[in-house]
């Protein structure tokens, strides 16, 4: 076997090596007693049901944050390469959809789009959140693509009208997180109160980050979809 | 599938991820391999911390040591969204290149750049 043959089996190895040395440090198999407690005293303090939530948008606030920035690189990314090269090639030709898909999509659009909705709403009760939310509702969007065509429902749903929500989005999620900040305080600091645990208006800022977040995810998906679909003509 | 069950099957995936990277010369099976590799991070993550009979963490539920963990959850979140900015911005690289090479064979590539450079 020729050294060139052998690499990338020797690669493979040196992985497995690798995460064998890390699994034997985690000490895999032995039980450590849970941190569940700590991060459920973290969840009643913040006053959100959902803990999940509570450790992505209160301790690690500033991590989801920067998260959402390198979405949003990702998808200005998107948006100059492709734009770019839509200047140099011509719109693909359409394809029509059978009336099947057309007919089942009118039915369930509503019903993804206010799952969506939902999931977002009520991401610090139940798991959910802004993330999943905004991709559940930008997944509609694909669906109306691949049954109306991506042209007629861009008509609609402009992407240029929607590029200053977009970023307003994004501006005011950085304002909201750093406004403890500019009021002097820890920047972690929730403004809003607890309120009462189980209702919708409760867990203090996770709610407003929350639909931020899903209207960023849902957008920025929308103009990474949308991109790709002119680039490759109609699906 | 809890534990080390998971942990060894993330591993084996991760395996045919990595030669699927290494080994396969189309740039969107490259980029399906990645996809895999960061799929089975995100199954070890998970099941590091998975038993049998734990129940999502909310709370008002049962006490805490019928809880899963809540942290790997949250991390999972950040490996999920940087994948899928990772694989957008690199299917936009690969257009790229297949409209100016007219092919996503990572050789034929190599020789075609190669190619125009000395020319």
């Amino acid at each position: 076997m020729t050294w060139r043959r052998a690499m990338p089996w020797a690669a493979v190895a040196v992985v497995a090596a690798f995460c064998g040395l890390v699994l034997s440090q985690f000490g895999l198999g032995q039980e450590r007693a849970s941190d569940a407690e700590l991060w459920m005293r973290a969840a009643a303090s913040l006053g959100a049901r959902n803990v999940v939530s509570a450790i992505i948008l209160g301790v690690r606030l500033l991590d989801t944050l920067v998260e959402v920035i390198v979405f949003t690189v990702a998808v200005l990314g998107v948006r100059y390469f492709l734009k770019i090269q839509e200047e140099s090639t011509k719109a693909g030709e359409e394809i029509p959809e059978s009336p099947l898909v057309a007919a089942s999509s009118a039915i369930l659009l509503p019903g993804i789009l206010m799952l969506g909705a939902y999931v977002t709403v009520c991401g610090h009760l139940s798991p959910g959140g802004g993330f999943s939310g905004g991709a559940i509702a930008a997944s509609a969007l694909l669906l109306a693509a691949a049954s109306l065509g991506a042209e007629r429902v861009s008509a609609r749903f402009a992407e240029s009208r929607f590029e200053r929500v977009e970023w307003g989005a994004l501006a005011i999620l950085l304002l909201v997180t750093l406004a403890p900040a500019l009021l002097g305080r820890a920047v972690t600091t929730d403004l809003l109160p607890a309120g009462v645990r189980g209702n919708l208006a409760s867990g203090g800022t996770i709610l407003p980050y929350n639909v931020l977040i899903s209207v960023k995810v849902f957008l920025g998906s929308w103009v990474i979809v949308h991109h790709f679909l002119r680039h490759r003509g109609e699906i | 599938m809890v534990g080390w069950q998971g942990v060894a099957a993330a591993i084996v995936l991760f395996g045919i991820g990595t030669l699927g990277l290494i080994l396969r010369r189309d740039l969107v099976v490259k980029l399906l391999a990645l996809g895999l590799v960061n799929s089975s991070v995100i199954l070890a993550l998970v099941s590091l911390r998975a038993r049998p009979n734990l129940v999502p963490p909310l709370l008002d539920g049962p006490t805490p040591q019928a809880l899963a963990d809540p942290l790997p959850q949250g991390l999972v979140l950040s490996a999920i969204v940087i994948n899928f900015a990772v694989l957008a911005v690199a299917l936009v690289f690969v257009m790229r290149l297949v409209e100016r090479y007219h092919t996503t064979d990572s050789t034929r590539l190599e020789r075609r750049t190669h190619d125009e450079e000395e020319s």
